[in-house]
């Protein structure tokens, strides 16, 4: 008789390329076609910029800081300077926290855009990943045109925002939000009417609430799931109490979820914008910061596009800090992916990655699936055709 | 929705068993200081009450000559946030694993414990989360002695 071989392999994917953000090694255990177990191995680029903000001044981090992700490098920053405007127990005047927000908004709207044509070309969708990254041109040429920069836009300083502004730059970014609104009543028709889309979203990777809370989602992925939690409207920051933002949920849970609530979050941000630009309170755009900052500890919380963003920043009373804590939400929703993948095919592996937001676009690296002694290898996207084909019959 | 100073007393109430003290840095804001032994059922007791969310672990280095490390948990329900606040002597620092009872730690306990030299007993998966492999053994980034100069020594 011959001994049953459990048929039983592991299928690693990654580390992605840093082209995007965190790039990660996931490795899934496969019986068959479903996925028993999976693990993450993070810090594929880990820069040490904790540690290296303990080397440079309150004014040197902030740039350091801005670098940490190249989507939402504005989040970073504004969460940096809300931390130390706190210790140092003054604030940015009105004008300067609306044009924060503004910012924060733009950016929303770029990194969900970005974030619909990557799960759109893991789908096997790439005309609608194209659309929306053209479209997403449009925001990206905004802030060009405000900040002088597509990506680091280094609107914020301690104490402010280096940019007004102008009647004229009001008047292109309401041009602008009405293109993208038109556009995004057909992405929201796209990922909750099209029949062959949603055959890849709907009912997939379903995380109930509880599951949610269990694992420590965070942002869209937790709203869609149903838990009501958003920095913005939860404990408002910079303007939000003055031009606040409505909380957008689901109860599915499912992907289909995730990609409603993004795709509608962008009419908040689009709502949001136009009452800024509507009631821009007059005023400064800086307040002084002193150069040596007072000793203590404080704590932000921001709403970044992929979920709560928290700092811990501890100031000696010297000209640096004593120590910065950040907690991205990408962390928090990669926990929850490991668990999601559990039971699911593995051809639904790259789709629910995806759903997280996890930055996966550069991702052509090895895969490697390890079945008894011999090792075969695959990118992942090969990994993603195997999907795509297994969906196509 | 709740406002911060009910759901801050209601906090205060749930840890008062473990708790060695109580501050409010701010009105939204409420540090325990706990004894190290505590940390497992003071946070178990939040997550059972369905107090907020534990949104962060951050570790801090006081420094050679304090000889102390401490650790912060962080939870949040709202607008309020409660930091539970452990002290631990830097040359042994061993504290229990809170994954019991919140799960989603584990990545938070990983970082902590690679990046501080913190032991973390109990904690389901002990690897490294975000250092490379062949990182030395006893080098930890964060701590306040650390010299890029200690991952070369003793290699050609």
């Amino acid at each position: 008789m011959t001994e049953q071989v459990p048929n039983k392999f592991i299928v690693p994917i990654g580390p992605q390329h840093p082209a995007l953000k965190e790039p990660g090694h996931f490795e899934f255990s496969v019986d068959g076609e479903i996925v028993t177990d999976a693990s993450i191995r993070l810090g594929y680029v880990h820069r040490g910029v904790e540690r290296g903000t303990e080397d440079r001044t309150w004014v040197q981090n902030l740039y350091l800081i801005e670098r940490i992700c190249g989507i939402c490098s504005h989040i970073h920053a504004t969460a940096y300077t809300l931390g130390v405007e706190k210790l140092a127990g003054l604030s940015a005047p009105p004008r300067a926290q609306a044009i924060r927000e503004l910012f924060c908004e733009l950016e929303r709207i770029h990194s969900h855009l970005l974030w619909i044509g990557v799960a759109a070309h893991e789908a096997g969708f790439d005309a609608l990943f194209m659309y929306s990254w053209r479209d997403r041109e449009t925001v990206m040429d905004l802030l060009e045109e405000l900040s002088g920069n597509r990506v680091h836009y280094s609107c914020n300083v301690l104490g402010g925002v280096k940019f007004d502004i102008s009647d004229a730059q009001r008047d292109a970014i309401l041009r602008g939000l009405d293109f993208l609104e038109q556009r995004t009543h057909h992405y929201l028709q796209v990922v909750t009417q099209d029949a062959a889309f949603v055959r890849r979203t709907r009912g997939v990777g379903v995380m109930t609430k509880e599951q949610a809370v269990e694992y420590g989602a965070v942002g869209p992925v937790a709203r869609a799931s149903g838990v009501e939690r958003d920095v913005r409207v939860d404990a408002p920051y910079l303007a939000y109490e003055q031009f606040p933002v409505q909380m957008i949920t689901d109860t599915a849970g499912d992907l289909e979820a995730r990609f409603a609530v993004r795709v509608r979050e962008l009419f908040e941000s689009y709502r949001v914008i136009r009452a800024i630009l509507d009631k821009l309170p007059a005023g400064e755009l800086m307040a002084k910061m002193p150069r040596k900052i007072p000793p203590g500890e404080a704590i932000v919380r921001v709403e970044a596009p992929r979920g709560e963003l928290f700092y811990f920043i501890k100031s000696n009373g010297g000209d640096k800090p004593e120590r910065v804590k950040v907690r991205t939400p990408s962390i928090c929703n990669f926990g929850s992916v490991a668990r999601l993948t559990i039971g699911h095919q593995l051809a639904d592996a790259p789709m629910i990655l995806a759903g997280i937001d996890p930055c996966f676009s550069c991702n052509d690296r090895a895969v490697r699936i390890k079945r008894q002694d011999h090792i075969q290898s695959w990118t992942w996207s090969d990994l993603r055709r195997y999907a795509l084909k297994k969906y196509s019959a | 929705m709740k406002d911060a100073t009910t759901l801050l007393q209601a906090a205060q109430s749930i840890l008062a068993p473990w708790a060695k003290e109580f501050t409010y840095p701010d009105p939204m804001r409420l540090d325990v200081a706990l004894a190290a032994g505590d940390i497992a059922p003071a946070a178990a007791a939040l997550r059972a009450a369905g107090w907020g969310y534990l949104t962060a672990i951050t570790g801090l280095d006081l420094g050679v000559e304090a000889g102390k490390l401490e650790v912060l948990y962080h939870f949040c329900d709202g607008p309020a946030l409660v930091n539970l606040r452990v002290t631990l002597p830097r040359d042994n620092p061993v504290i229990n694993s809170v994954c019991g009872a919140i799960p989603s730690a584990s990545f938070f306990e990983r970082e902590l414990s690679e990046m501080f030299g913190v032991t973390v007993a109990g904690t389901p998966n002990p690897d490294k989360l975000f250092l490379p492999e062949d990182w030395p053994d006893g080098v930890y980034p964060l701590r306040k002695d650390f010299e890029p100069e200690l991952l070369t020594r003793g290699r050609p």
